[in-house]
């Protein structure tokens, strides 16, 4: 075992993530054997347009995490973004490219509305999250009247948005989420932004003494994670066309599990973007697969809470051994 | 003075690189008040934490009440009737006085708690110790004094017979001083022995019966108070050979120019009108005993801390300095006492933390040039002679003196020309000390100005051009290197009454 | 300044003028002006049916905030009351409709699921040291699974009015003659009274306040710290069973999959009320009051011609400007 962590191009690649890598490929065989009808690229498709939103999601908090602070407003928040940009878009007739911008802009509103609270007021992140969570589901509501929203169809004549996704059977989307992954990856990592995001997690008071203004780059990160939120809001409608208000609660837990399997800490300072994204592809590929099988959405959430639980725990104790 | 309620012998405590305790002998009688002084870092506290649990001892024994006895936890000496009141003090905000004094035993009636006989005893205990506090308070409504009070009043509350005061007076006003002795007195008459550790010799005059003094983890001598004189005292405990040859001469010529003015500057109890200067070149030590305001001071001129008042002037202009932004722009760096939480970011590499507070020289266009990252990281790894395998490695896997390294590589990368030292020394071993202090001379040659807080005497003498030397959050005396001795030193740090 | 540290003046305990207590005075008097500007602007607001609706929406919150109010003292937090009053009242509903248990057997299944996650929560914050908002935010989902799991995903109606079993629907609201009482009221006084002198005479409470003021120091003062952090949260998890049973018996129909917000309220109210957001302080009969503010809010709203979901929005804001004042209150005595 020491042997093989040794290994140059397994210290490279990182041990978590090559079991996580393991992890998804058995999953995937698994589900090939218990049911036939996994087998296929429609499941795989389908597997897929649910990892595009829950990766936005995921990548947004993995941000929010590395400063050791958390948002659970993202999946209510990702639905008012739809839900406010759709009823402009379909009530109000606002044009589609304005109707996306305005939907990126709410979920950065709402970055921006968290990372005021928590680095400037040191209100707790889970006071904020549970906080916006509410006006999130409130504002949605309020502003469509309690109504749910319906965006255009691929035929229809704003339908174009959902190339975003796909043509034909070719997996657009995943290639956007890959770039988009590789970019969170270069602020995290080549960035100043993320330099300091990342050091603020694991030492605030430090890096304070170095002269950085840390409330600064704190709300940037809830800015970024409300960005990322607002763009996911579009993967989400592009895949799966109806929003209704009130919900969306259910995703924010996986994307917190993807993000703290892929090996970003609770406790702050340690993120990987890549692991995020293993980690989201692992728990889009649970959720088809049990649909698969034939159970419903509720599990699921049994599972993926239990994921979290158990992710959370094993860092708890590796951070224990240290000290 | 009854008789030997509490005695050790040769104890020996050591910690990885340390040698605490060699030796050392303390005995405590009935009814006396007994103090122990020596400087920081002398082993006083150690040897109390041997003493109550908190610390295994590795050899030696202690007799208590004509047994040899050895306590594993706080509980087992508090039952035994060894307490100890801490100078941090271990209370619950929250809570009424009261509750505190009987947490974990409280009164029961019923299934509930009898907060009302719990009233009641803390109020008969007040009443013995003739202090005058309601019981039913909220802890954090008291002044830290009262709170004080609180904690000894649940000392005795333990039926203690042995009761160490670890600086007890560090916190309190005068009249709160005047109300402790009363009661150290009381406790005193009712034959029950106490430790008085305390920094300020004329407390000790006043309330002791005996001194013991100890130095560099080792015991130096007991006296009887009355017949010895404040001289007696600072002599053992100053009384070393300075084995690395003391600064003779200040090395800064008198017309250097001022780099640093500071004026009347306050913030808070700690830092009461300070002001002073620093010239190009010098490095200035700050001496003073533990609680002098000397790291506060540090504080309020970096920003760090909010300061209520005063001027300060770099280079003769007039700055506002209110966040360590602000100061780093000014060209200060500050390097903490407590380099851990304070100084450097542990789990991040050699070149991330080096580059920390200049971060913005090492990136072009939107990306950070880790190439150059790296290279200006290496420089100053070879030319501090900083140990690491490579500029990668985490600095949580570097020794303490390394770490200082990596601290000071940052605030020259950034280009500071004022550099804060704060204990630079602290927790490193002796080699890389006599490493540290090269640098710091050579960083003085080349230019840059140092303020340089240290409590240890030797670092101070060998140091410094010039010393500052505060006391209880003012400062008392400056005096260039030519007429610093250890002893006129000494006696600007303790109080004179 | 020698003076004044021996003689400061020291606030009267206990008067309704200390810390506390006018902060509870502040907020009853927030109950008061609610309640009367929302009688001056709508004439339906002001009937006696209306103060019925209101006192049935309350008590499960209520239920819930009296519980929460044990985790937030320790300085953690319980997010999984919500979607767990749900579970619950679908795990004992499913029983008393579909199993012929009877309804004695289905309340006490609630809440002993209740216990049981609760139990859970405290394990998981306590023994495992994982931070108690993922901890709940996790037992949150679970529950809601397993709600959704127990009923096969349908809504359960528990017995309603004048069926066999339905005696429980009068322990809330009790018809006399021709009126309606809410009887409700006063079961949520006594337990919020019963719950006062848990958290402050009984060792219980009084650990729990040692917990969220200074955990190290209780730990040094010898206290089975674990246990009685595990035990605030099987309070707030029995409580939240209790929520269940009201929650049944006022609304008709259960549905799998709701619940999500309720914890806001329930949190929010106990905020409102004084509970310190960082822990330590707190009480009952606060978040009591709390939590009236936001049920008021809740009914009011749509008297004065705005939607009900502008409540969620302002119970947010609302629950932000009492953690504010809370942090500015903190940095007042530090520095003073």
């Amino acid at each position: 075992m020491e042997k093989i962590k040794q290994n140059p191009i397994v210290k490279k690649i990182g041990i978590n993530r090559i079991v996580l890598c393991g992890v998804l490929i058995l999953m995937y065989a698994f589900f090939c054997m218990l049911s036939d009808k996994f087998v296929g690229i429609q499941r795989i498709m389908s597997a897929l347009n649910y990892a595009y939103f829950l990766g936005f999601l995921s990548l947004g908090v993995t941000f929010v995490i590395a400063t050791g602070g958390i948002d659970f407003s993202i999946g209510p928040v990702m639905f008012c973004s739809a839900l406010i940009s759709g009823y402009c878009l379909t009530s109000y007739g606002v044009p589609l490219v304005f109707s996306l911008l305005i939907s990126v802009l709410v979920g950065a509103l709402f970055g921006v509305f968290n990372g005021y609270f928590v680095a400037y007021w040191t209100v707790p992140p889970f006071i904020i999250s549970m906080a916006s969570m509410n006006i999130a589901k409130g504002l949605a509501s309020v502003f469509t009247k309690t109504q749910s929203v319906s965006w255009p169809q691929s035929v229809d004549a704003n339908g174009w948005y959902r190339n975003f996704v796909k043509v034909g059977n070719f997996p657009v989307g995943l290639v956007i989420f890959i770039v988009f992954a590789v970019i969170c990856s270069i602020i995290l990592n080549q960035t100043k932004a993320g330099r300091y995001i990342l050091s603020l997690g694991s030492n605030k008071e430090a890096v304070r003494l170095s002269g950085v203004n840390v409330k600064k780059w704190e709300m940037l990160a809830y800015i970024i994670c409300g960005t990322l939120v607002g763009i996911a809001a579009i993967f989400f409608v592009a895949a799966y066309t109806t929003v209704q208000p009130g919900y969306g609660d259910t995703y924010n837990n996986e994307a917190i599990a993807g993000c703290v399997m892929g090996g970003t800490s609770m406790a702050g300072g340690l993120a990987s973007i890549s692991g995020t994204v293993i980690g989201v592809f692992i728990i889009a590929l649970l959720q088809e697969g049990l649909l698969a099988l034939g159970f419903s959405k509720d599990y699921q959430l049994i599972i993926t809470g239990i994921i979290v639980i158990v992710a959370v725990y094993a860092d708890v104790i590796t951070r224990r051994r240290k000290n | 003075m009854g008789d030997i309620i509490l005695t050790m012998k040769d104890i020996d405590k050591s910690f990885p690189g340390v040698h605490a305790l060699d030796h050392v002998n303390f005995e405590v009688r009935k009814g006396e008040v007994h103090a122990l002084m020596g400087e920081n870092g002398a082993g006083k506290s150690t040897l109390m934490k041997v003493l109550t649990g908190i610390y295994i001892k590795d050899s030696g024994s202690i007799v208590y009440e004509g047994k040899e006895v050895e306590f594993h936890t706080t509980r087992e000496a508090q039952d035994a009737g060894v307490v100890i009141v801490h100078q941090e003090l271990n209370m619950l905000g929250h809570l009424t006085v009261a509750q505190n004094i009987f947490i974990g035993r409280e009164f029961k009636k019923g299934i509930g708690i009898d907060d009302k006989k719990m009233n009641e005893e803390a109020a008969k205990l007040f009443g013995k110790l003739h202090i005058d506090i309601d019981p039913a308070e909220t802890m954090s409504n008291l002044t830290v004094g009262k709170q004080q009070m609180c904690e000894i009043a649940k000392a005795i509350s333990h039926k203690a017979k042995v009761i160490i005061f670890d600086e007890p007076s560090a916190a309190l006003t005068e009249a709160e001083i005047e109300e402790l002795f009363k009661i150290i007195r009381d406790l005193r008459k009712q034959q029950i022995g106490i430790v008085y550790i305390s920094h300020r010799m004329d407390e000790i005059k006043v309330i002791t019966d005996r001194v013991t003094v100890m130095r560099d983890g080792t015991y130096v001598g007991t006296l009887i108070t009355k017949d010895c004189t404040k001289d007696d005292i600072i002599n053992m405990m100053v009384g070393r050979v300075i084995y690395e040859d003391p600064k003779t001469q200040s090395s800064v010529p008198k017309n250097a120019p001022v780099v640093l003015k500071v004026e009347n500057l306050n913030a808070g109890r700690m830092v009461q009108d300070v002001s002073f200067e620093l010239r190009k070149g010098e490095i200035l030590g700050f001496s003073g005993l533990m609680g002098a305001g000397r790291t506060e001071t540090a504080r309020a001129i970096f920003g760090a801390d909010p300061k209520t008042s005063g001027n300060i002037y770099i280079n003769g202009k007039k700055v506002e300095i209110n966040s360590p932004q602000d100061a780093v722009k000014c060209g200060i760096g500050y390097l903490s006492e407590d380099r851990k939480r304070f100084g450097i970011v542990v789990q991040k590499s050699v070149a991330e933390n080096s580059t920390m507070a200049a971060l913005e020289n090492f990136v072009s266009g939107l990306f950070i040039n880790k190439k150059s990252e790296n290279k200006i990281a290496q420089e100053y790894v070879d030319s501090l002679a900083t140990k690491t395998p490579s500029v990668d490695q985490l600095v949580v896997n570097l020794s303490g003196g390394n770490q200082q390294k990596v601290v000071i590589a940052k605030w020259l990368i950034r280009n500071c020309d004022i550099l804060i030292f704060d204990e630079p020394t602290r927790g490193i071993d002796v080699g890389a000390k006599n490493e540290i202090y090269k640098l710091m001379n050579r960083l003085a040659e080349e230019g840059k100005s140092i303020i340089m807080i240290s409590s240890e005497m030797t670092e101070i003498l060998r140091m410094s051009d010039r010393i500052v030397v505060m006391c209880e959050g003012k400062k008392t005396g400056e005096i260039g290197i030519e007429e610093a001795s250890q002893e006129t030193i000494m006696n600007m740090a303790t109080r004179e009454i | 300044m020698s003076k004044s540290g021996v003689n400061a003046p020291e606030e009267k305990k206990g008067s309704v003028f200390s810390r506390q207590g006018s902060q509870k005075l502040i907020v009853l008097l927030v109950v008061i002006f609610l309640f009367i500007f929302f009688s001056v602007f709508s004439a339906n607001f002001r009937k006696y049916t209306t103060v019925l609706s209101i006192m049935d929406y309350s008590y499960y919150i209520v239920l819930m905030a009296i519980g929460v109010t044990f985790p937030l003292i320790t300085g953690g937090v319980d997010l999984s009351i919500g979607t767990g009053l749900i579970c619950y009242s679908l795990a004992g509903g499913y029983l008393i409709v579909h199993c012929g248990w009877p309804t004695w057997a289905g309340m006490l299944v609630s809440i002993l699921f209740g216990v049981l996650i609760g139990t859970l929560n405290g394990v998981l914050v306590s023994v495992m040291s994982l931070p108690p908002f993922l901890a709940t935010l996790c037992t949150c989902m679970i529950t809601r699974g397993l709600g959704s799991i127990c009923s096969k995903n349908f809504g359960i109606s528990w017995p309603t009015g004048g069926a066999e079993g339905s005696w429980f629907r009068n322990i809330f609201k009790i018809t006399i003659g021709d009126t309606k009482y809410p009887l409700g009221f006063l079961w949520v006084v006594l337990l919020v009274l019963l719950m006062g002198f848990v958290l402050n005479h009984t060792k219980i409470g009084r650990y729990t306040i040692a917990i969220g003021s200074n955990k190290e120091a209780t730990i040094l003062s010898g206290i089975n710290v674990r246990f009685y952090h595990i035990m605030a949260y099987v309070i707030s998890g029995f409580f939240a069973g209790l929520a269940a049973i009201a929650y049944s018996a006022v609304f008709s129909t259960v549905q799998p999959g709701t619940g999500a917000g309720f914890e806001l309220e329930a949190i929010g109210g106990a905020i409102i009320g004084g509970v310190s957001a960082s822990g330590g302080a707190g009480s009952v009969g606060g978040s009591l009051l709390g939590v009236f503010v936001i049920c008021l809010l809740k009914t009011g709203l749509p008297y004065i011609g705005l939607q009900a979901n502008w409540q969620q929005i302002i119970t947010g804001m609302v629950l932000i400007g009492a953690v504010m004042v809370d942090i500015l209150k903190k940095k007042k005595a530090q520095t003073a």
